[in-house]
Formats: C-alpha cells, structure tokens, sequence
C-alpha cells in the first residue's frame, strides 16, 4: 500500500496483516506514517490510498463513498488519542452511544443496555452518565466512552490511534488492559498505533516499526523487541529506557546544595470565589552537589508547581528553600546572584523560545543580565561555547525559533539554561514532547554536561523509567502531597505508594 | 515590506490612492469645499470646471467629496490611535497583572459592551452641545474596548508561555519583559484589530453626521455629505451616490485589508 | 440553567441602574433648566413649578423619585411633543421599532446562516470565495447609505415600494428591514463560516466519520451546532447595531419609531425624552443579551455551568 496527499508520496510499500482475536502494532516517530497507514484506507484523512486494503474480503482502495461507509460503520471501530476532544461536546455520552449502536443498522438499545455497555469498560454509575454531557467526565473516562462506542456495534477490527498517550501516566495501564480483555472477549483484530515502544509492549503479537513512510522492520512482537535487525530498530530499542535495564553509573554526590522545607503553594479559585486550591503542600526535599532527583507524578501532581518555585518562576505561599546556609526568597524577590544559580529547561521546545528573536539573542538573554559586566565580544564567545556544548554550530546563531525542529530548539533552550553557569537545572517534562530518539538524546547530552559541570538536576516527569536512567533519588508527588521518598532503586524495587505502584506500572 | 506591493493588497492601494487625493485634490481644484458658484446650481457632471457637477446650493461636488473624505479619514485614524492606546495599556495591564485585577477591570469592559454605546455619545452630544471633541471622546470610548480584550487574551496566553517564564529566570527585569518579549508577540495582531477598527470609526463618525449630531457645518464629512445626498436625491441622485459609493468603497477596503492581517496574525 | 440566568440577572439589574442613574445625573449637569423659556417666568411660578417636579428635593431624592416612577412605567413629560407624556411616545414608538428589528434579525440568521454553510460545504471553491466577498461587502454597508439607496431605486426610480410612513400591508416594511438586515447578515455569514471551518477540522468530526455517518448528518447533528457558538455571541452586538441601524431608518422612512422621536427629541434637547429612551434602550440590549446567552447555553453545554 502507498499513500499520497496532494501527489506527494508519504507512505510507501507497507504490508499490514491483522488476524482476528490477534493485536498488530505499529511503532514509530511522529511523521512516520504510522496513522496515515491505518486511517487513510478508511477515508479518514486528507490523503489518498494505492494498493490493496482487503478487510473481511472487501477491497477498500477501490470502494466507493457507500462501500467505503458500510466498511467504516459495520466492520471497523476507532478510538482515537485525544479523549477530551473525540466526543461531540452537545450530545449526551448516551445519544453518542446509541449513535455508535446504530452503525451496524439500527439496534433500539434499552436504557439499561447502554449502561451496562458503559459498566463493561469500567464506569461506575453508568446510568447517570447516560445523561452527561462529555465535558463532565475526565479524560480516562471519555476514553471509556470512545472504547465503549468503538465496540459497542460487534466490529470485527479495531482501529487504536495512540490511545494512551493523551493520558495521564497512571492510567495507561488499565485502559491497555482493558482494551486487550475486550480484544480476546470479542474476538476482535485490533491494529494498535503509538509512538512509544514501551507502551504497546506485552499486548501487541506482531510489531512493525515505521520510519518516514516506509516499513523499516516487522515480525512477531517477542523476536523484534529480542533480536532487532535493523540499525533504526536498534536504536529505538536503545532509546526506550526500561525498568528491568541494568542500572546506570552515576556520578558521585557531593555535599547539600539545597534544601526545601514544608513549601506550599495555594492557587485562589478562579473568580469571585473564595477559597484556595492546594497544588503543593509540605513538600521538603533536598538536592546535593552533582545529585539528580527526579519529581514524578501524574497530571495535576503538583510537580511542575513545585518546581516553579524552587527555580523562582512560580509562587511560593509558604516554606521555605535553603540554598548552602542562605534562604532564597519567592520569586520577585530574588536578587540577579541568586537567580544565576538555578535554571529551567521546558517541556515545549518552541514556546520555550521567543518566536520574534533569533536564537544569538536568546542563548545570551541570562548573560545580559546576570552577567553585565562582560564585554560584547565575551559574550559573543560564551554564546558560541554554549551552543557548542549543546551540540548546534555557529550555523545556528542567526536562526529564528520557527526554523528550528524540535530536538533543536531544546538545545537551544539547554544552552541558554547552562550558559551563566549555574548550579541546578530543573527540568519540567524536558524530553516527553520528543520523539523517542531525539528525547533520549536530548537525556544524554544533560548526562554530559551533568557530569562535566559538576550540575545537580531536579528531572520533573511522569515517567519513571526515563529518570531512571539520570537520577540518583526520586521524590513521588499525589496530588500536591510528597507520598514517598528514596534512592530510585529502592524505590522501584519496593514502592509503598498506590500512586508509585501506577506509575511503576505504567512504564 | 515587498509583500506590500503584490496583488493581494489591492484594498490597501485603493485606500492610499483615496487618501492621495483627498490631501492633493483641494489645492488643485478651481473650487473650495465651500465655495457658491451662483451660475451652476445642481449642475450635472462634467459641466465647466465642475467635474461631478455642483450641489444644491452651487458648491463644486468633488471639491466637497474630498473635504469630507479627509475629515472622514482624520477623525477616524485619530479615534483609532487613541484606541489602540488606551486599549492596550488596559487589555495588557489586566492580562499580565491577572487574578482579581483582571477579574474587575475585564467585568468593566463587559459592562461597557452591553451598554447602547451610540445612545450614549447621543446623550453626551444633546447634554454638552455638538462638537468634534466629543465624537472624538465617544467614539474613543466604544472602540477600545475590543482592542483591550484582545490584547489581554493575547497577553494572558503569552504569560503562560515558557519563554517568558525562562526570561524571569534569566533576571530579565518585569518591565523589559513586557517591552521585548510581550509587546513585539501582540504588535501583529494590535495592527491588524486597529486597521480593523478604522472602518468601525467611519462607520460610527459617518453614523452621527448623517443625523445631524456629528460634524458640524461648515465643516464637511461624507456622513454629512450622504445626507445631503439624500434629502436631495429626487433632484440629483448623483449627490447621493457619489459619497456613498465612496463611503461604502473605503469601508470595504478597509475591512478586507484589516481582515486579511488578523487572520495571519491570530 | 437557571443558575445562569439567575447570575446574568444579577449583573444585568445593576448595569441597567448604572445606566440610568449616570444619564439622570449627566442630564442634571446639562446647562439650562426644562422650564427656561424665552421669558423669565416669575419667580414663584418658577418656585411652584420646581416643586410640582419635585426639584426642590436633594439630588437623590430626586433620582430615586425618578427611578420608582420608571418602574412604574412612568418616564415623565415630553418637553417638545407638549401634549405627549413621554410613555405615550414610547408606546407609539416600540412597536414599530421591534417589528423592525426583529423581523431584520430574523432575516439577518436566515440569509447568514445558510450562505455561511453554503460556503463551508463548497470550502474553497468559486462560490465559497464569492459569497465570502460578498459578505464582507454587506458587511461593510451602512443603513444611512443603502436606506435611501434602495429608496431611490425600488421607490423613486421603478416605484415598486412605498418611500415613506407606514402603509397598508407591509410592503412598507421591506426596504427598512433589508436595509437593517444586510450587515448584520453579511457578519453572521463570516462568522457561520468560520465556525464551521475550525469545528469541521476537530476531532469529534472525525469520530462521527468514522461511524460512517452520512456527510449531511455530521454537518447538521455534530458540526452545526458548536459552528453557531461564534454567531450567539455576536447576537448581543447585533442587536445593538440594528437599534442605531433602526434610528436612521426610521428618520430615512419617516417612520414613527422609538428611533425617530430620539433624534427629533436629542436635536431639540427634550431631556426626558431622550433619558426615557436611553434607558428603554438598555433594557433591550440586556434583555436581548440574555437571551443570547441562553442560546450559548443550548449551543454548548459547557456554558450552562457559567
């Protein structure tokens, strides 16, 4: 099969074979082709197939508007990545579901039957949701509903586009098996998309790895994930950190760089109302010299928060953060030396960086301030060894963000964090809007620059298995509250939290 | 700045070019906006010097049309000056402070939307008496309101947005904040909401002299012109026309060419 | 719902007094009294007059005297229609300025909401970029210029309709209400458009899609309905532009609207005249409002919790 949008050619030469009751996924990086591959045979996308599509004896690159209908409602189910937008926000959870029902010609479905379609998937008080609009269920629940509403009618293939990868980390887990459960209950073939090999690990049977646009390597899940054959496959495996990998050498810890006590920060609710939410409460830690700690947690933990206000960019409503004997106040108050101490690298590359400036003068903004007594021609230079230490050449100094890919714009956003030398770097979801490779690369040129400029890292992330590979300690963060607390292998050996447990499992 | 001269801006051309000649043509023509001449009542067009013929009262038509157009234009381009200022400073001030402050400065704003604005200026005029001041004031006072919320949308999406968040983080002082990294990222779409807001001042300008309760004779505006236009249109309908079409023509203008820049810039 | 309702009521209650305690106030600051005639009257004349209206009394006993005889439906005297209380005038006149209004927002939905998912559906095409120009032309028209334009041609030139007052039937209505309506549809077609061109691209689209739902039903059943979010909020506005749009029509077609006595009533500054309409006014653009935000509520339950 061969896809084109607009005469462009950007799928080429892929062979998908899916068995019923068997789960076929397909891995690759964002732009690889891997959605198109499995969307556009069903007229889904802008695009346009050649080949052959044959589902259930149906050839579908041929099909006309009717046939192609009839192969999209009766034969196939999608559940798609995004929860929170998948639904119509006007119609009731139920009308949606009566809706999915009638697809495979009409099937009156009693009250009490959608419900129990609901209670299926593992929503409680099915009958009340019935009623709900989708904006009053959380986005593990919308993505019940979707999965609900793919089945709902006895399909024969399920179709899932990334469908954990909108949510929250803890639970990932219990959708997968869900949806694995319901595979073997009905018999379904179910065509499995992600981005991340570790996520569709252990439920798929044959695996196919995509790279832009061709089929780089494919077989039976266990033999490629044990014994790839191709360089890209290779490195994909290399990328995907993993729990049961060996443990990694990390550098020597030194002496206590910082310290938190009981920091707490309050959000007013929004409006006239009163009250304060609690994102942060009583959480002390510390980071020694050299150390790297990671703060892991799912949407809505508290993490990124409690970052902010250790790097001074975020409120801090109580506590306090010892810095070697002195005491760094909440964020304005923070005097030019103490800010050269602590920077943040972000999770989004490009909003990172100011659209309107070329990266020169991004990588010297922390010069210009924290450093103004350095001469024009010094930080030209200083500029040039940052970049250079990130990886990007002179080439890059008069490039605009927008010019800029992702993994790019993330060195430059590490160069401008490291340029004014400071000591600690926190880094909020730095690698998880990359693609596997590039974020990977992206840990282990902060691995380098940990070890040579004797760094301490604060990695804030959901995802155990990739702090795994930096950090020293790791501190679990439930909503707003510090739940536990150790040495990362301790800790991944025996948790003792319900929501480590999760996270744990979710990696 | 080359883009400016593709074909896609032709509304923009056709905009300057009107301007051009309402600025060139008064000290061209043999004719004052105010002049009588005594021999040629309602002259029809291309009559002696009188290219679009004269009024009811004997002044030169096209001299009128671009003494209206030019005060038409000035008070407009003034009004929308004085709106994109106090709407920013508002929109910006409420967007970047946040929290209640925002709350109550944006709940002002709303309140002042759902008020029958035009009514108002009426009032004020009928209250103070007519004056040019007071368009001014009236008009200045509906127009910025759109202006300050979409800049304090824009600042409020900004304030989020890591790269600020890495310049506090880098010592950038608050102020050099908003003036380099905030106000450069909403100056695209501030430009297009204040060409957007040029033909909303016409409109309105246009609006209160039509009634009699803007510009005042003998100053002259093509709001003051359509009217004439009008209560002598069963004599010489080109009276009417001629500033309406001209009217309409700018307005439209004017909108696509505000239009066109919004939806690159938002 | 009604909690919403409840909450708009709220803010709407006090805007509306705003209104008319800032007008009755600007309307006291104004030089000149109502009883400053050519002649002086005598000074007890003046004295008993002050105290029939009451004008004796401090500034707000005289505001709240004002306000409680408003809800009563009382606006007080006209100055310049002598034989008129302004109540009556208003009464003459609403009636006619609804019809107006009303009937040129009704014909502003039709003619915007079809055109604008006529374009949607053709996205891209001739007909898509022609109805899109017009749109920005009719948006662009004002009532002052395609009144009497419509008026010289279908009423001067091929005498079809009526060019002044209101007549037998309601031929008379026509001009007036197209004249309103063109702007306001040429808006409500842009936005439709629009709304239905980022809803179309969104992800619940795609879902009903994949339920091989037919093209018609996804556009009406999941696509219409959240497209027409854009088009409610504008409704507010609307309304507003067609109650000035109204005043110039009516002054155009000599027809004896609210609009028409307020220009008469601001020209010759009759005060209460101009405050009563002002204030009635208000009260329909909140009220108009309102109603708009109910229909935000039934576009997307999402605006139902406020």
């Amino acid at each position: 099969m061969a896809i084109q949008i607009g005469g462009k050619r950007l799928v080429d030469g892929v062979n998908i074979t899916v068995e019923a009751g068997k789960c076929t996924a397909i891995i690759g990086a964002s732009g690889s082709g891997k959605s198109l591959s499995c969307l556009t045979p069903f007229g889904l996308t802008p695009g346009e197939a050649q080949g052959s599509v044959k589902l259930d004896g149906i050839e579908l690159i041929e099909a006309d508007a009717h046939q192609m209908r009839k192969a999209r409602s009766r034969l196939t189910g999608f559940v798609f990545q995004q929860p929170l937008t998948a639904l119509t926000p006007h119609l009731t959870i139920g009308a949606q579901l009566q809706e999915a029902a009638d697809q495979a010609g009409p099937q009156r479905l009693s009250r009490h039957e959608l419900a129990q379609k609901l209670e299926r998937v593992g929503l409680s008080r099915a009958d009340e949701r019935l009623d709900q609009f989708p904006h009053r269920l959380s986005g593990g629940e919308r993505q019940r509903v979707m999965i609900a509403a793919a089945i709902v009618h006895r399909p024969k293939l399920l179709i899932a586009d990334e469908p954990t990868s909108a949510l929250d980390a803890s639970l990932r887990g219990e959708i997968m098996a869900l949806l694995d459960e319901l595979r073997a209950e009905q018999g379904l073939a179910m065509l499995l998309v992600s981005h991340d090999l570790a996520s569709v690990e252990g439920h798929s049977d044959d695996l196919i790895v995509m790279d832009q646009g061709k089929v780089i390597e494919s077989g039976p899940s266990a033999d490629v994930i044990a014994n790839p054959q191709e360089e890209y496959t290779k490195r994909l495996m290399a990328a995907t950190p993993r729990l049961t990998e060996p443990a990694p050498v990390l550098p020597a810890v030194g002496n206590m760089l910082m310290e938190t006590e009981a920091v707490t920060v309050m959000f007013p609710r929004p409006g006239w109302r009163r009250g304060k939410i609690e994102a942060v409460v009583d959480a002390s830690l510390t980071v020694s010299e050299g150390e790297a700690v990671a703060i892991v947690g799912g949407s809505g933990s508290g993490k990124s928060t409690l970052g902010r206000a250790i790097a001074g960019i975020g409120p801090l409503t109580s506590g306090r953060i010892n810095w070697q004997g002195e005491v760094l106040p909440e964020r304005r108050a923070r005097s030019l030396a103490m800010r050269s101490l602590i920077q943040p690298v972000f999770q989004d590359p490009v909003a990172s960086l100011d659209p309107q400036w070329k990266v020169q003068d991004i990588v010297a903004e922390p010069l210009k301030n924290l450093r103004p007594d350095l001469l024009r021609t010094d930080r030209d230079r200083m500029v040039e060894e940052a970049l250079d230490d990130v990886g990007l050449g002179a080439e890059y100094l008069q490039r605009v963000p927008n010019s800029l890919s992702g993994g790019q714009a993330q060195r430059v956003a590490i160069a401008r964090a490291i340029i004014a030398s400071p000591q600690l770097l926190v880094l909020d979801e730095a690698t998880s809007a990359l693609d596997p490779l590039v974020g990977a690369s992206i840990l282990e040129l902060l691995a380098k620059l940990q070890q040579a400029n004797k760094l301490s890292i604060l990695l804030i992330t959901h995802d155990i298995a990739s702090a795994r590979r930096l950090c020293h300690r790791i501190v679990v963060l439930d909503e707003g509250h510090i739940v536990e607390m150790g040495d990362m292998a301790a800790v991944i050996d025996d948790p003792k939290a319900d929501s480590t447990k999760r996270l744990i499992a979710a990696s | 700045m080359r883009a400016l001269f593709s074909r896609d801006h032709w509304p923009l051309w056709v905009v300057l070019v009107l301007i051009a000649l309402a600025l060139v043509l008064p000290a061209v023509l043999p004719w004052t906006y105010d002049q009588i001449d005594w021999d040629a009542v309602r002259a029809p067009a291309f009559s002696g010097s009188h290219i679009f013929g004269t009024d009811e009262i004997g002044r030169d038509r096209l001299a009128r049309l671009a003494a209206g157009t030019r005060v038409t234009l000035m008070v407009a381009i003034a009004a929308a000056l004085v709106s994109l200022i106090v709407g920013i400073a508002w929109g910006a001030t409420a967007g970047w402070v946040g929290g209640k402050v925002d709350e109550a400065m944006m709940r002002f704003v709303d309140a002042l939307y759902a008020l029958p604005f035009m009514f108002i200026v009426i009032l004020l005029m009928v209250i103070f008496g007519r004056s040019i001041l007071l368009v001014f004031i009236g008009i200045g006072l509906v127009e910025w309101l759109t202006m300050a919320r979409v800049v304090r949308g824009q600042v409020m999406a900004l304030k989020q947005r890591p790269f600020i968040l890495a310049a506090e983080a880098a010592g950038t002082p608050p102020l050099t904040i908003i003036l380099k990294h905030v106000l450069p990222n909403i100056a695209g779409v501030a430009l297009a909401y204040l060409m957007l807001t040029v033909p909303q001042v016409v409109m309105v300008e246009s609006f209160l002299s039509f009634l009699g309760l803007g510009v005042q004779e003998p100053l002259t505006s093509l709001g003051i012109l359509v009217k004439e236009g009008a209560d002598d249109m069963d004599m010489t309908p080109l009276g009417l026309l001629l500033p309406g079409g001209l009217l309409v023509l700018l307005l439209v203008c004017l909108t696509i060419e505000g239009e066109r820049l919004r939806d690159i810039y938002s | 719902m009604m909690a919403l309702v409840a909450r708009r009521l709220m803010t709407a209650i006090p805007t509306l007094l705003a209104i008319i305690l800032a007008s009755f106030f600007l309307m006291r600051l104004a030089p000149g009294g109502p009883f400053d005639g050519e002649r002086p009257l005598p000074p007890e004349t003046q004295a008993a007059l002050q105290t029939a209206y009451g004008l004796d009394k401090p500034l707000w006993e005289q505001a709240w005297l004002y306000v409680s005889r408003l809800v009563q439906g009382d606006f007080g005297p006209s100055l310049v229609y002598r034989d008129f209380t302004v109540s009556e005038l208003v009464a003459q006149g609403l009636p006619i300025s609804l019809t107006l209004g009303g009937l040129a927002i009704i014909l502003a939905l039709l003619i915007g909401i079809s055109a604008g998912l006529f374009a949607a559906v053709r996205a891209g095409k001739a007909a898509d970029k022609t109805i899109m120009m017009l749109a920005t032309v009719a948006t662009a028209l004002p009532t002052f210029v395609t009144g009497p334009a419509l008026a010289l041609l279908f009423g001067l030139w091929l005498g079809l309709l009526p060019v002044s007052g209101t007549s037998q039937g309601w031929s008379w209505l026509v001009m007036p209400v197209v004249a309103l309506a063109l702007p306001v549809s040429g808006a409500i077609a842009k936005l439709t458009r629009a709304g239905l061109a980022t809803v179309l691209k969104q992800d619940h689209i795609r879902t009903a899609r994949a339920r091989g739902l037919p093209e018609t039903k996804i556009l009406f059943r999941h696509g219409l309905r959240p497209a027409l979010v854009p088009v409610a909020s504008y409704l507010g506005p609307a309304a507003a532009g067609l109650l000035t749009g109204a005043v110039v029509v009516e002054t155009v077609f000599g027809l004896p609207g609210l609009g028409r006595y307020f220009v008469q009533g601001a020209l010759n500054r009759d005060y209460p005249l101009v405050l009563g309409v002002v204030t009635l006014y208000a009260a329909l653009i909140i009220l108009f409002n309102l109603f708009a935000d109910l229909i935000y509520g039934w576009l997307d339950p999402r605006m139902r919790e406020g």
